[in-house]
């Protein structure tokens, strides 16, 4: 039953991982594009953060309860990993910057060539070229 | 409908891999000796940051100069960002031209002005005691970021620029928070320790409160840079596009 | 008593599955904008389940505040549907 429901969160991870790389890839809009980004990065993260959960009970988050040696022996028996929990705040941060830049570089993209479709932009670049005007 | 078909064969084929591999899968239950380590050692042990939170410990002190970098790549983000909308001086007085009239009925006004008040208490306490409960630098200035939206879309963006916080200003509160980072992190060098070293240096305690040394400080400094950078970011993508457009000489 | 955090756990990462697949199909840019809020929720619930509290509060704030908010103002500025 445990090993049941753990396989089918992986697998419902693994797909959606699959399903937003099609996204990015065969969907020829700009903005649909930025969305499967933002869903391929989180997805991402959570299966880091699920390298570090233990399947005991009783669970506790790695936050020391009272500051007394006696709480320290059972603090270390029942706290989840905090390491990868430190090195997923940094990432969550990173591509939240990364993201607003390549919205900026949408809306510019706009105003250029009027459109959002990547295969209108790259028929109207090479005109652009050959005119000598990009 | 050749949607709603779709997820039905997607789930039936999800469910039918889990059931497949699901005997060959042992949930894990130990932890990794390095995590162990940073439990031991954040509060009681001989290396210790005194702080009994052992995320931000990791963050700021045992793997600071990690979070230095990022904190560089967030800032290097939001130059790149200004650049791509850069106007000039005529053309930045131009764009602060507009009435402050606010467009929405009167109840939705009322509730912004106290939920953006709340917005600012509540997020100033969660980076502030970073040390000893969840919470730090970036979690405050992501929950700020959002006050300066609601003005925005209740009030105009106008109301926030005649009341002060214009693009400038939020530019050089966010250089003070850099500004602060990075004297910290530089101050060890006078006692002979290393960059971005905690312990011996900075003062465990005040008033019986646990302070986690330089943890603190950094935090208070995070906030301020993130809220700040994303209060610059909104106030540039507030314009409206028909301004934009005579600007750049848009033909269409 | 642990069947019961890992079955929510694993209707979350279903809803996960389903409103993401529903986002990336979706053809009315602001009907995709809503599924991927919804997906960001589902996450949360996720983060909240695997026993990490600092990461429910950031991501909360980026994922279901910030992202949705830079989502419509691109959409205002540039079209709404989108043409396959």
């Amino acid at each position: 039953m445990i090993a049941l429901l753990w396989s089918i969160t992986i697998v419902s991870l693994l797909a959606t991982l699959i399903i937003s790389v099609c996204g990015i890839v065969a969907k020829p809009n700009l903005v649909k594009k930025l969305i499967a980004l933002t869903i391929f990065s989180d997805t991402a993260n959570v299966l880091v953060v699920l390298l570090g959960y233990r399947v005991i009970y009783p669970v506790k988050p790695p936050i020391l309860p009272q500051l007394s040696k006696t709480a320290l022996g059972e603090f270390v028996k029942t706290a989840v990993d905090p390491l990868p929990q430190a090195l997923v705040i940094t990432a969550v941060v990173i591509g939240m910057a990364v993201n607003i830049l390549i919205a900026f570089a949408i809306i510019q993209i706009y105003r250029i060539y009027g459109t959002l479709d990547v295969r209108e932009v790259g028929k109207t670049l090479p005109e652009l070229l050959r005119r000598g005007e990009a | 409908m050749k949607r709603l078909i779709g997820l039905l064969i997607l789930l039936i084929t999800v469910l039918g891999v889990a059931f497949y591999i699901a005997q060959n899968i042992t949930p894990p239950k130990d932890l990794h000796p390095l995590g162990e380590y940073y439990l031991e050692n954040s509060y009681f042990g001989e290396h210790s940051a005194k702080s009994p939170e052992v995320v931000t410990s990791i963050l700021w002190d045992y793997r600071g100069v990690d979070t230095l970098f990022e904190t560089a790549v967030f800032f290097l983000a939001i130059i790149g960002s200004l650049t791509l909308f850069r106007l000039n001086k005529e053309q930045a007085e131009e764009a602060r031209q507009g009435q402050p009239k606010p467009q929405l009925p009167e109840p939705v006004v009322v509730v912004t002005k106290l939920t953006v008040a709340m917005i600012l208490a509540v997020s100033a306490s969660i980076a502030l005691h970073g040390q000893l409960t969840p919470g730090g630098g970036f979690q405050g200035g992501s929950a700020l970021a959002v006050a300066p939206l609601l003005v925005i879309a209740a009030y105009t963006k106008y109301a926030l620029e005649k009341n002060g916080l214009d693009k400038t200003r939020a530019i050089i509160i966010r250089s003070i928070g850099l500004l602060g980072i990075a004297l910290t992190a530089l101050t060890p060098l006078l006692a002979n320790g290393y960059i971005m070293q905690n312990q011996p240096i900075f003062p465990g305690e005040a008033l019986g409160v646990p302070l986690g040394g330089s943890l603190v400080l950094y935090n208070l400094f995070e906030y301020l840079a993130v809220g700040a950078g994303f209060t610059a970011v909104f106030l540039l993508l507030s314009i409206p596009e028909k301004k934009f457009k005579k600007f750049l000489g848009v033909r269409r | 008593m642990i069947e019961i955090h890992l079955t929510i756990l694993a209707i979350a990462a279903l809803i996960g599955l389903i409103a993401s697949y529903l986002a990336i199909t979706e053809k009315d840019l602001l009907k995709a904008v809503g599924y991927s809020a919804i997906q960001a929720i589902a996450y949360a619930i996720i983060f909240y389940l695997l026993m990490a509290p600092d990461i429910v509060l950031a991501y909360v704030a980026i994922a279901v505040g910030i992202y949705s908010a830079l989502l419509i103002f691109i959409i205002g500025k540039t079209e709404r549907y989108e043409v396959v």
